[in-house]
């Protein structure tokens, strides 16, 4: 039964490789950049399950990270004509910074955790609403150019999702290994029970620190490239609602999994600008979706899938 | 040294607010281990009905009454129906509650309209007080410290003092224990969780009049609150009204000297202090 398991895995990682990158060719502009915006998103959600899934902390901070590299990036681009080769390391490096400082918050537990992330969340909000003569106030950052890396200007949607395409790869790549490290590992049995990992000669909050700062990387990375795909960032990027989207498309999709929070992502996207369409209250939907998933899939759509098979197996 | 009275005057009036919403958020914490983010919506809704008696009847106690009300009738259909699905869950919880919190804001949104609006203030409370020194202050942020520190005193004396106040304590410190005394726990859940949402909502129909009622203000308000909560520590009545004038005074200071930077003022030292004291001033140890 694992062999076909396995198989029927490898089987569809490829036959989704071969969708994802052929789908420019076969789809028009809208659907190229509602994908670009769901791997993105799928990103910072991957970011914020890092934390969740693994190591079981529910971070409210970081769309803050986002908006940070986001805001860093364009201000360096638009305001002084830095160049896209050393505006992007600087708004990673700024992204990852804070979450050096608010990485601190892991010597909380619990609801401490959540409550302090989400205040420290909030100051890079304020910051980016009152501070207007840096960020630009509710206005923002309009008008951040198009990519351009060494005279090779990416300037069609195409172009830029094959961009964030690889980028997404290579994370995979980088995150399938990392959970399946020791150091993976350890973040799990400290989700499953912290003191025991502590009497085993661990030490919890280094551990805890350090995936902080990783994932901390991970959603400037995905801010990084939303400002170039969404060509202005303001405030909203750092806001609470940003940050809870980005749980929800991982707890929708599948927390804890590598495919999950982009699954989410797809479905929470896909949702919003359906529903957006023809309603405009689609917070009261975003609002149902959380309620409903909690009551009836706390797994996700891969908890569902996964029942439903181990259910046939039997 | 006048703008100093005066933003501190402002400062404890908003304590006086944060305190009637923070209260609520860290007894139905201390005591049932709830993270309720609907509290804000409780608020909002709150002032919102409050707006529309007030507006109906020209009588500020009845706004008041009425806000409380259904917020509390919101907090018990809640309760009952979706809050008790998460179960210990603190994950399930925030959720929940914040998908509640994101479908109250926008039913407000659709029935008030997304300007902000201001609840009138009663006649009698529309004049300003002279204090010596020659400072003017309006009568109604008066008002509100009162009541702030009268349901402060009456929350204080209900938990220290009486039967209730009693299984609640023992309740915060040792759920099962006081179950198996034969204290009817679900009870207590049910009045302590009433009062919570209760506060809330009578909190939002003062709020409407101090500060207006718009969408959003649920969320600003609510994580005023929570700083309250955080540095006072969960669970600790006597933390949420000291740290409640922290938060209230630090905010006022904070936008009077350093505009651009006052959620630096408000955050900072919160986040130094939880470096020291990672449960607050006054939390326990079995907070988490």
């Amino acid at each position: 039964m694992n062999t076909t398991r396995l198989i029927a895995t490898r089987l569809i990682a490829i036959v989704l490789l071969i969708i994802v990158v052929g789908l420019p060719m076969a789809a028009g502009t809208y659907w190229v950049g509602l994908v670009t915006q769901i791997f993105i998103f799928g990103l910072l959600a991957l970011a914020v399950d890092l934390l969740l899934g693994h190591a079981g902390l529910f971070s409210l901070c970081h769309a803050a990270f986002f908006a940070v590299a986001a805001y860093t990036t364009s201000i360096l681009q638009v305001r002084y004509g830095v160049s896209t080769q050393w505006a992007v390391p600087a708004g990673l490096l700024a992204g990852t910074s804070l979450g050096l400082l608010f990485g601190l918050s892991v010597r909380t537990r619990g609801v401490y955790f959540i409550l302090v992330t989400m205040a420290m969340g909030y100051i890079i909000w304020g910051v980016g609403y009152r501070w207007s003569a840096f960020t630009g106030g509710d206005s923002g950052i309009t008008n951040v150019p198009a990519p351009m890396v060494s005279g090779f200007q990416i300037s069609t949607a195409e172009q830029f999702y094959y961009v964030v395409l690889a980028v997404l790869l290579v994370v995979l790549a980088l995150y399938q290994k990392l959970v399946r490290s020791p150091f993976g590992l350890v973040l799990r049995g400290i989700k499953s029970g912290e003191p025991r990992m502590r009497s085993l000669g661990f030490n919890p909050a280094r551990h805890l620190y350090v995936a902080f700062v990783i994932s901390a990387f991970m959603a400037s990375l995905a801010g990084v490239l939303y400002v170039y795909h969404n060509r202005f960032i303001n405030p909203v990027a750092a806001s609470l609602h940003v940050n809870m989207e980005a749980v929800l498309m991982a707890i929708v999709g599948g927390s804890g999994t590598l495919l999950g929070p982009f699954i989410g992502a797809a479905l929470v996207l896909g949702l919003r600008n359906w529903v957006s369409s023809f309603f405009e209250f689609h917070l009261a939907v975003m609002g149902l979706v959380f309620i409903a998933v909690v009551i009836w899939a706390p797994g996700g759509v891969i908890g569902l899938l996964r029942r439903y098979s181990s259910g046939k197996e039997k | 040294m006048d703008s100093f009275i005066l933003q501190t005057l402002n400062g404890i009036s908003y304590a006086a607010l944060l305190f009637l919403l923070a209260s609520g958020f860290t007894l139905t914490f201390g005591l049932m281990r709830i993270v309720n983010m609907a509290h804000g919506a409780y608020y909002l809704i709150g002032g919102y009905v409050g707006l529309t008696v007030a507006k109906a009847t020209g009588n500020f106690a009845l706004a008041l009454l009425a806000g409380g009300v259904t917020a509390t009738l919101l907090g018990y259909l809640a309760d009952k129906f979706l809050i008790k699905r998460a179960g210990e869950n603190h994950l399930a919880q925030v959720l929940i509650t914040v998908g509640l919190a994101y479908v109250v804001g926008d039913v407000a949104l659709k029935i008030w309209g997304g300007d902000a609006l201001k609840l009138p203030i009663p006649i009698v409370m529309r004049g300003v007080v002279e204090l010596p020194g020659g400072i003017v202050y309006p009568v109604f942020r008066f008002f509100l410290m009162s009541v702030g520190v009268a349901v402060a005193l009456l929350l204080w004396i209900m938990y220290r003092k009486t039967q209730i106040g009693a299984a609640i304590r023992a309740g915060v410190d040792d759920r099962e224990m006081v179950g198996a005394t034969g204290i009817h726990v679900d009870r207590l859940f049910l009045i302590v969780s009433g009062l919570a949402s209760f506060l809330a909502g009578f909190s939002g129909v003062l709020g409407g009049a101090f500060l207006t009622v718009y969408p959003g203000a649920e969320w600003e308000i609510l994580v005023f609150a929570l700083v309250v909560v955080i540095i006072g520590g969960l669970g600790s009545l006597g933390g949420a009204m000291i740290g409640a004038l922290i938060v209230g005074l630090l905010d006022a200071y904070g936008r009077w000297l350093l505009p651009e930077m006052s959620y630096f003022v408000l955050f900072g030292p919160m986040a130094i202090l939880l470096l020291f004291r990672p449960r607050g001033l006054f939390g326990a140890e079995n907070m988490t």
